[in-house]
């Protein structure tokens, strides 16, 4: 996957020096940073971070993202042919980066309400992006408007043009952090993880991490955080409302805990001021539900930081209201 | 199907969505829609046999009218009134 220019100074993963900034991607002699959140459970119930955000391209994202098109490489699929992808903005942008440097343009179909400075990266990358309301097909696709549309622009024009890498139903996104993510996570806890916790969304994370976990040991815990319908919690999806990817496999979730906007959005503000964690709001979804789910309990815990909070400042505003501003 | 007519209707703008599979032609037609005037009109015509129950359902969420479906084969011609919203 990497591409090294001739140079005096090649990759040196070591010294952290990179010829190519795909040689930053994640991977178990390069894991993403776990963070140990203090004081916000028992501290018997010892929870860890994985910092997502610290990816190349900002989110867990590119771990998927970097699969698929690797993927697409090796079968010669994506030769010339544009790619379109529906996404609410992280796989998006880890694709938008990965296809600049292939020189491979890039639809997105973005759900509506997606906030105003992903949708900006994403122009800048060179991406195309076609803001679609969520409700586009309420015949067919009630609530998977992008879905649908980028479906229907990859049957348009016989199929000639566009290459879906429809993160929602390909085997490399799982395998991504079958490969990467989950064997990451065991090897920093030196194999004393007990629980793991990530939302619902593609489920490429918790099917591929959960199915690495539970083979080295069937007794991890793995905890699926599904937000209530109507929420406004981007990445995450309510499988009440949408509809279920055919990557997810329940077989290796032994619970799904349902949370509300309100709580991740109170524990997202938290993260910032007691543990100076700059994440999005996914993150206070997860470690919400990881707290409540960790009373009465005790072990290593890992909940999984999707990514950063910088992408999501007109909702922290919202947030905010006054607060933070002069009283006078 | 239900064919209706309309007559001395001055259509604002086309849009050729044949060939192209639904939602394509629902999207495409709600940015045209976007920009045209309230009371406009667009001729807009698909292929897609799923257009002929997501163009009228789109129409209603948007607060637009259908004015008339012609069935011209395997072609369905809508024209379709901008409402105030």
């Amino acid at each position: 996957m990497t591409i090294e220019a001739p140079s005096q100074l090649p990759t040196d993963r070591h010294l952290r020096r990179y010829t190519d900034i795909r040689a930053m991607l994640p991977d178990v002699d390069q894991p993403t940073p776990l963070v140990r959140v203090g004081g916000f459970a028992a501290p018997e119930f010892e929870l860890f971070l994985k910092l997502e955000w610290l990816n190349p391209f900002g989110s867990i994202k590119d771990r998927a993202a970097a699969y698929m098109l690797q993927g697409l490489g090796e079968t010669g699929a994506l030769d010339g042919k544009e790619l379109v992808e529906a996404s609410s903005g992280n796989t998006a942008i880890a694709l938008a980066a990965l296809a600049a440097l292939a020189g491979t343009r890039l639809t997105v179909t973005i759900p509506d309400g997606v906030p105003e400075e992903k949708k900006v990266l994403l122009r800048m990358l060179g991406a195309e992006v076609w803001e679609t309301p969520d409700d586009l097909c309420p015949v067919d696709n009630p609530r998977d408007g992008a879905i649908a549309l980028a479906r229907s622009l990859a049957a348009s024009e016989g199929g000639q043009r566009y290459l879906m890498t429809n993160q929602y139903e390909n085997e490399h996104n799982v395998r991504a952090h079958y490969e990467t993510t989950g064997p990451e996570i065991w090897r920093q806890t030196e194999g004393r993880i007990r629980y793991f916790f990530a939302g619902f969304g593609t489920c490429g994370t918790i099917t591929g991490v959960g199915r690495f976990l539970k083979e080295q040991d069937p007794s991890i815990e793995v905890v699926a955080i599904e937000p209530q319908p109507g929420h406004r919690l981007p990445g995450l999806k309510s499988f009440a409302e949408a509809k279920e990817p055919g990557i997810l496999d329940r077989s290796v979730i032994d619970h799904v805990i349902r949370v509300d906007d309100e709580p991740a959005y109170a524990t997202t503000k938290r993260l910032f001021r007691e543990q100076g964690l700059i994440v999005g709001p996914s993150t206070g979804a997860i470690v919400h539900a990881a707290v409540e789910f960790g009373v009465d309990r005790s072990g290593v815990a890992v909940g999984v930081s999707p990514d950063g909070g910088q992408k999501y400042t007109s909702y922290f505003a919202d947030l905010l209201g006054d607060e933070g501003l002069p009283a006078f | 199907m239900t064919q209706t007519t309309s007559t001395q209707v001055q259509v604002t703008e086309t849009l050729d969505c044949s060939g192209l599979l639904c939602p394509l032609p629902v999207y495409k037609a709600g940015v045209v829609l976007n920009r045209l005037a309230s009371g406009e009109v667009l001729e807009l015509i698909a292929t897609d046999p799923g257009s002929l129950e997501d163009v009228p359902a789109m129409a209603r969420q948007r607060g637009d009218t259908v004015l008339s479906v012609i069935d011209e084969g395997t072609a369905h011609r809508f024209l379709i009134r901008k409402g105030t919203a």
